[in-house]
């Protein structure tokens, strides 16, 4: 059995067509993905929106709202206690990202000449009342609206911003109505602290393990196709012990070693070589494309582990069908990978449509998809907090393995070279 | 393969003590009262409708060269695979060395070596490499293993070969390395199926040496090959088969004489007439004859005078005689007498 063992892995290791799918070209096409998702990752961080602050007379009435803007825009982070024209004041944090880059006009109507020309993509002023008001360009707004949206990092600008103006608006407005009821309020030094005072009222959470990556999915469902074609190792293991199906499963059987020790040792072989390359093309991915694992870089080998496991288990599957030949399964290491993950959304912003819809609307199919199982295995790493849906996902690939491995174990026990 | 029964009746000489000239030469004999090497009774072999093996008997002596010979379908490698419990059978007894062949027979698979008609390597492992990993499936223990690869690279001649990959060697060297292996672990029974197939002269030579080399060495080997002239060259015995059932067992000089085929007489002639062509296939030791124009091709029945005769007529014919040549009979001869098609047909 050892000696088997230790053939099978000489012979994987220098078989370079293996070598090249399972090694050259997951890191040959993670380097793409790494060069031409670059830009997709920048979409999902906050950038600052180029704005139109127009200042007018209620802008000079209001110091609270200048302080306000100007902490966004980067410029100040001092704390203010004036109530200015709105009667409010905010004490604006020194770490406030800048969400604004603010270009001040003296008027509405050269605010909406900048959004005309394209120099800005919105407008901030200062309305009757005190609150701050803002208007975004047409063109703007449909860059970042839907699903398709190519300013995607603009609409999630807009979105922090237009939080922080409703803060200070709804501040403002609760101030005037405090003021109103009680004038005694506003000679009183903590008061004015208190309304100041907004870091308790909001703060980040975060709803998942680790921030969200919206490149990470590609490099997972890359190496759930990386996986899936491992199990080329397992059909060939199969393959050249069955006397059914080679030459060399003749010599093989003849000899005084039982075909379940040579095909066991065949196994555990393939299973340690796909689970060696697969750890290489992680370990690319993680430190040299920088797609994260969440800090859980040891479960990820444990994934590694049960992925390829998964992977042997359907290559000894494909590798028992009785009447196909050795090249035909071998092409099957190339087709069923490719064809499974598309619908695990390898091939693009469509493909991940696709993918999940499966998942929304035919939740079996997806669970029936050994490339969906490994891509949510590292998905699961990544997001959840806890280790529960890992292990879910662990065990739906382990019962597939099961039944890939029953199924491969009932066909070889079938097979008796009768052709011969 | 086919389902069809012959109508002819094979012929079942008695089985002689075997004393052809190779097994002289060697000192062997296949004793009677030794345990036969494999022992083959009634087997019986079905593919769906169609019959396999039809009661198959065979019995090989420790010791021997044992030819198996027969067309394509005639059922060698379906005997051949039953008796290595490669293939499961619908009835009769297989015996190897004395004992039941089954799957799991592990302590007599230790003493058989298989040489496929195929070349069963691994391409990515190196000469030496192949033949360690055959090898080691017999021999477990590296001390007790390595001697033997290093006697069986030395065996074949693959000596400066030994780092090489099968892919680097030529179809010859391919063939040789497909012994090695077969024979590291020093069998004592070895089949080889077909085993000079594609090979060029130089090579098939050095391997029908080697064969014999085994075989002095104490294997007993089975022989298959369509190749009669290697089969007459280094078999003790042969048995012709057919339609999955035993026609005749011999050796090549008893199945020879088995048949009413004397010898082949070829006369190179140019002016041949159908009279003088009447006149020869009356001669009464004529089985049959053809001319083509140029040359007159006769089989003729056993006889002291057949080609003093044929002249005769031929010149009572007035038929000028050019080259002429006659040969004796073949184990295709035989062959062909007992089923009515050459061997390679």
């Amino acid at each position: 059995m050892w000696a088997t063992f230790v053939m099978t892995i000489k012979t994987n290791l220098r078989n370079r067509p293996a070598l090249f799918w399972l090694i050259v070209f997951p890191l040959a096409l993670a380097t793409l993905f790494n060069g031409v998702l670059g830009g997709l990752k920048d979409g999902y961080e906050l950038q600052a929106l180029p704005l139109a602050v127009v200042e007018d007379a209620n802008w000079s009435k209001s110091a609270g709202a200048r302080t306000f803007i100007e902490a966004l825009s980067g410029k100040t982070t001092q704390t203010t206690t004036d109530g200015g024209a709105g009667g409010t004041d905010m004490r604006i944090g020194a770490s406030v990202t800048t969400l604004v880059r603010a270009r001040y006009v003296d008027t509405q109507a050269q605010a909406r000449s900048a959004l005309a020309d394209g120099s800005a993509k919105g407008y901030l002023r200062v309305d009757d009342d005190g609150g701050i008001m803002l208007t975004l360009s047409a063109s703007a707004v449909e860059s970042m609206s839907g699903s398709m949206a190519s300013d995607s990092n603009g609409a999630i600008t807009v979105g922090a911003l237009n939080g922080a103006i409703d803060l200070y608006n709804r501040a403002g407005a609760a101030v005037r109505d405090l003021i109103a009821e009680h004038p005694q309020a506003a000679e009183s030094r903590a008061f004015w602290a208190s309304v100041g005072d907004v870091t308790g009222m909001t703060r980040e959470v975060s709803l998942t393990n680790f921030a969200p990556n919206a490149t990470a999915r590609y490099f997972y469902a890359l190496l759930a196709m990386a996986c899936l074609m491992a199990m080329g190792y397992s059909i060939s293991a199969v393959t050249s012990a069955q006397a059914n199906l080679s030459a060399l499963g003749i010599r093989r059987t003849v000899a005084p070693v039982s075909r379940p020790c040579q095909l066991i040792a065949g196994f555990l072989a393939s299973w340690l070589c796909s689970a060696v390359s697969l750890t290489i093309a992680l370990a690319y991915i993680r430190y040299v494309c920088d797609v994260p694992l969440g800090g859980r870089e040891p479960l990820a080998v444990l994934a590694v582990a049960v992925a390829s496991f998964m992977a042997c288990a359907f290559g000894t599957m494909i590798g028992a069908i009785p009447g196909l030949r050795h090249s035909v399964k071998t092409g099957l290491t190339s087709a069923i990978p490719c064809a499974l993950s598309l619908f695990s959304g390898l091939y693009g912003q469509l493909a991940m449509e696709l993918s999940d819809w499966i998942t929304r609307h035919t939740p079996i199919l997806a669970l029936a998809n050994p490339a969906q199982q490994v891509t949510n295995l590292f998905y699961d790493i990544l997001y959840y907090d806890d280790y529960r849906p890992f292990a879910t996902t662990c065990g739906v690939l382990i019962a597939m393995s099961l039944v890939f491995l029953t199924a491969g174990v009932a066909m070889l026990k079938e097979q008796r070279h009768e052709h011969l | 393969m086919n389902g069809s029964t012959t109508t002819k009746t094979p012929v079942e000489p008695a089985r002689p003590a075997v004393t052809s000239p190779a097994a002289t030469a060697r000192q062997k004999t296949a004793p009677a009262g030794d345990t036969p090497a494999i022992s083959v009774s009634k087997l019986v072999k079905h593919y769906g409708d169609m019959v396999a093996l039809d009661h198959f008997d065979l019995e090989i002596g420790q010791g021997e060269i044992f030819g198996l010979l027969g067309p394509n379908g005639s059922g060698k490698t379906t005997a051949i695979n039953c008796i290595l419990a490669l293939l499961a059978y619908d009835a009769g007894t297989i015996r190897v060395f004395g004992e039941p062949m089954t799957p799991t027979s592990y302590a007599l698979k230790r003493r058989i070596g298989l040489v496929p008609q195929n070349v069963a390597v691994f391409n990515e492992l190196t000469v030496e490499e192949n033949i360690d990993y055959f090898c080691s499936l017999y021999v477990p223990k590296k001390t007790e293993r390595t001697p033997l690869v290093e006697e069986a690279i030395a065996f074949a001649g693959l000596g400066e070969f030994r780092r090489f990959r099968p892919g680097k060697l030529s179809g010859g060297l391919l063939r040789r390395l497909n012994i090695a292996c077969g024979v590291a672990h020093k069998p004592d029974l070895i089949f080889f199926d077909e085993p000079t197939v594609a090979v060029d002269p130089q090579s098939r030579n050095a391997i029908l040496e080697g064969i014999e080399r085994l075989n002095a060495d104490g294997a007993t080997v089975v022989y298959t090959s369509h190749y009669m002239e290697e089969v007459e060259q280094i078999c003790d015995r042969i048995l012709i088969m057919d339609h999955g059932r035993h026609l005749a067992l011999g050796t090549a000089d008893e199945l020879k004489s088995m048949i009413d085929t004397g010898e082949h007489i070829t006369v190179e002639t140019l002016d041949l007439d159908d009279a003088a062509l009447a006149a020869v296939r009356a001669l009464g030791f004529v089985i049959e004859s053809s001319y083509d124009g140029r040359e007159l091709h006769v089989r003729c029945r056993r006889g002291e005078h057949n080609l003093v005769d044929l002249l005769a007529v031929l010149h009572d014919a007035g038929a000028n005689v050019g080259h002429l040549t006659s040969r004796p009979p073949t184990l295709n001869d035989v062959f062909l007498e007992l089923t009515g098609k050459a061997l390679r047909d």
